[in-house]
């Protein structure tokens, strides 16, 4: 069985797909946001489509220069181009974190920017979550609160009456089974003859980003079906490789990876484990959208959160083990101060396990394609 | 038994710095005129003499704490202590050594540091990577950058220095001054266990009154500099931002405010300009640039342009109350950090930070807006453009916009910034 020319998978191409189309028709909205850390749940239990934003496809970002120096992340720079160009026209709402500094900064550019374009009559709600930089009781509290001022906004912005907890939570089932789905693909991935490959599993996980989740679980149990029934990939001679860091959200570049020698066994990227490791744990039925946070805020975090580095350290021991890896690609998009240090940090401490360990920069659109090619099966190589 | 040397050897780039400021202070008294730029003399000798008591507590076995400019300096006098400001310390270099802090900038860069990332942190990361520091604890607020975030960790999980983080939410809000009080006082207990020291408080409030009053000299001064010409000389600015950590909460710094004032308003009475004649009137909304501390005096005697303020000569936050509890008192210390530059514009959205730059335009007669895009930056990364437009608008301002690094010169050097200021001088006379 092929994944190739899949429908499902086929919508990580584009940024609007039919899925979308059809719920809008019934006046139902779309929410766009940036970053793991936002309580998504929340959102469908609003019946809103909680989109994340991406840039696939992008390879220029001549529009969005204006506004963004170069030191900026290419990647939110290309998400902003696409903008500007009207190519995220279709977004009803728009939630932003503090995740990091460049993709905090959208709130502002898409409300001075994209919303009020000429000839653009749509009035979008803006929403903002200010998201704590560490992991103590005190800040679950202060996220807490966050969330409930969330739900609030929503409530209002979207005229719903309330969002009961009944409505969230069947959300929360909703969601939990998703991420099951998508650690039940990642199985099937790790293991030593894998049904599907790392570019593939990514295509997935971006297809499963941008369409009601509803669906989404009916298209990965499809998924799950014909993996199961497929026949398993050679990797025999290929070098088993853990990705790690800056988000992906572009086959081109694991294409290139996995074109150069290598299976990208697993990894630990926003695309992939770290947006489905952890589930919603329904300790308190009265509050559910406490549980919600707590999964948010207490899950396998990403390099924002500054006093949790050695928790991705060990997730990161973890699956070299499990996927029996090779070798690990730590990868940052250029500018990128989070995944760049984490980075840093990992190159040094994986070095005690005696892993090959490769750290790249690199652009989000493929623009230094050769340089980066090189260094990828040179690394491959020397495993 | 205390070994002197040993205790001392654990802030060799204090002793670095001390060297840098005692012969830098040589140089500008043997060379300038009795009246010449005052702002650097007398910072310089303040500095100076603070430098040296840090130097003698350190060898007295005080412990080392380090902390980033956005926790203030004074907020640790409720220990016994040699405070460090990680930030502060590769810049001050950076603006004394003939080389700078670069030999350090490149050691954590080799050990990895992306080249892209704040080289105010590089720097210090350096000296503690090859042990030049040694800390005994290091406070941080999560704030105001990607950059401090990111680069910190380095001490905690590859130093082992315990690294404490009050949080600092990224919301202007009411709740957000009482989160952060409670996050500053848990931080200062914590710290205290760490060094094996109960916070003296009233220590603390004392410190906070000699802030108090600084706070009211820097007000006189801001009010001074409406006049034109501006009563101030540039120099003044980057000896502000030293003297802000450097001499925080002590009677130097009161006394530098002092002589400085003094020295506003006898020019401001005569209509005087420190270096002849005003011609253009700058407005600096970021940093200026640290590696090059002569540029300002070349501002002022080559192009007759005034730097009225960079981001750390705007900002003043409101008087701490130190006479109720200490609720009141930890709940004044939060809004002051949150008030703090750069702080500031990076805990809020954009908005208000373009309107104070667009009110400062016109309360100041600014002719023009000069905007140092600084490499590890990236929470301004997409402002300059909106302000730019702002100015244009409404008032008719322009702005320059200048890539650079402003703590290392190899990314734009000097001769280049000078060239391209001096350009747009041109087109504004
Ligand atoms: S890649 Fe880094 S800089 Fe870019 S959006 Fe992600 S966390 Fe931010
Ligand atoms: S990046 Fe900017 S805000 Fe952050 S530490 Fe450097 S100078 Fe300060």
């Amino acid at each position: 069985m092929s994944l190739e020319n899949d429908p499902f998978l086929n919508i990580s191409y584009s940024i609007i797909n039919p899925y979308i189309e059809d719920w809008q028709k019934s006046n139902r909205k779309v929410v766009g946001y940036y970053c793991t850390y936002i309580p998504e749940e929340l959102l469908h239990a609003a019946e809103l489509i909680p989109f994340r934003i991406r840039a696939t496809g992008t390879k220029d970002t001549d529009l969005a220069d204006i506004y963004m120096v170069r030191f900026t992340c290419s990647f939110v720079r290309a998400t902003l181009d696409l903008a500007l160009r009207g190519n995220y026209d279709f977004l009803d709402g728009f939630l932003v974190c503090n995740s990091c500094d460049h993709s905090r900064r959208m709130f502002e550019l898409f409300n001075l920017k994209v919303f009020n374009r000429e000839n653009f009559n749509k009035k979008v709600p803006q929403f903002y979550l200010a998201l704590p930089h560490v992991i103590t009781d005190e800040g679950f509290e202060w996220y807490k609160k966050e969330v409930e001022e969330l739900k609030e906004e929503l409530e209002k912005a979207y005229q719903i009456k309330e969002i009961t907890n009944e409505m969230l939570l069947e959300s929360i089932n909703i969601y939990n089974e998703n991420r099951k789905l998508l650690r039940n693909i990642h199985k099937l991935r790790v293991q030593e003859k894998p049904k599907l490959t790392g570019s593939e599993f990514l295509q997935i996980n971006m297809a499963n980003s941008s369409i009601p989740k509803d669906i989404a679980n009916q298209e990965l149990n499809r998924i799950i079906s014909a993996l199961k029934s497929r026949k398993a990939i050679d990797v025999s001679n290929k070098k088993r490789i853990l990705l790690v860091g800056s988000i992906v959200d572009d086959i081109d570049f694991t294409q290139l990876i996995e074109n150069s020698g290598a299976f990208i066994a697993s990894d630990f990227l926003c695309f992939g484990t770290r947006n489905f490791n952890d589930d919603v744990q329904l300790v308190n039925y009265d509050d559910p959208l406490e549980n919600i946070t707590k999964r948010l805020y207490y899950r396998l975090s990403c390099p924002r959160m500054m006093d949790d580095h050695l928790r991705r350290l060990d997730f990161l021991k973890e699956e070299i083990n499990r996927a029996k890896v090779d070798g690990v690609l730590l990868q940052r998009i250029n500018n990128c101060d989070l995944h760049g240090c984490d980075n840093m940090l990992f190159t040094h401490e994986l070095k005690e396990l005696d892993i090959p360990v490769l750290n790249i920069d690199r652009e989000f659109y493929q623009s230094d394609t050769t340089r980066l090619q090189t260094r990828i099966e040179a690394f491959i190589e020397m495993i | 038994m205390v070994n002197r040397v040993e205790m001392e050897n654990r802030i060799i780039p204090y002793k670095m710095l001390y060297e840098a400021v005692a012969s830098t202070q040589g140089l500008v008294d043997g060379i300038l005129p009795a009246h010449g730029i005052p702002s650097l003399k007398l910072g310089l000798g303040h500095i100076k003499s603070v430098m040296e008591d840090f130097i003698v507590k350190a060898g007295e076995g005080l412990p080392i704490i380090g902390h980033h400019f956005s926790f203030p300096t004074e907020y640790l006098y409720c220990f016994e202590c040699v405070p460090v400001c990680i930030e502060a310390t590769s810049y001050f270099l950076a603006a004394l050594l003939p080389n700078g802090s670069e030999p350090y900038y490149d050691l954590i860069t080799n050990w990895g540091h992306p080249f892209h990332t704040c080289s105010s942190q590089k720097g210090t990361m350096g000296m503690t990577l090859d042990d030049l520091f040694k800390f005994e604890a290091i406070i941080t607020p999560t704030a105001p950058c990607d950059n401090t975030y990111a680069s910190y960790p380095f001490f905690k999980y590859h130093k082992n220095i315990p690294l404490i983080t009050p949080d600092l939410p990224f919301l202007k809000a009411e709740k957000s001054y009482r989160y952060h009080a409670e996050e500053i006082k848990l931080g200062l207990e914590k710290l205290g266990k760490v060094i094996g020291q109960e916070p003296n408080y009233n220590k603390l409030k004392q410190v906070l009154e000699v802030e108090n009053q600084v706070t009211n000299l820097q007000m006189e001064i801001f009010e001074l500099k409406k006049a034109t010409p501006c009563p101030v000389e540039n120099m003044f600015n980057v000896m502000a931002a030293a003297a802000q950590i450097y001499l925080a909460g002590r009677e130097e710094k009161l006394e530098f405010y002092r002589q400085m004032l003094e020295i506003a308003k006898f020019r401001y009475k005569k209509k005087e300009h420190h270096a002849g004649e005003e011609k253009i009137r700058s407005i600096w909304p970021y940093m200026i640039v640290f590696f090059d501390l002569a540029m300002g005096e070349w501002l002022d005697r080559h192009l007759g342009m005034s730097i009225l303020f960079d981001i750390f000569n705007y900002n003043f936050a409101d008087p701490i109350n130190t006479k109720s509890d200490l609720e009141t008192l930890f709940y004044g210390m939060a809004k002051k950090a949150m008030e703090a530059p750069m702080t500031k514009q990076s805990a809020e959205f954009y908005y208000p930070f373009i309107e104070t730059c667009v009110q400062l335009a016109k309360d100041f007669s600014a002719d023009c807006f000069i905007f140092t895009s600084h490499l590890g930056c990236k929470q301004f990364g997409s402002v300059p453009q909106l302000l730019r437009e702002a100015l244009r608008d409404e008032v008719g301002i322009p702005m320059l916009l200048i890539d650079l690094d402003v703590g290392d010169a190899r990314f734009a050097s000097e001769k280049i910034i000078r060239e391209k200021i001096k350009l747009f001088a041109q087109t504004l006379l």
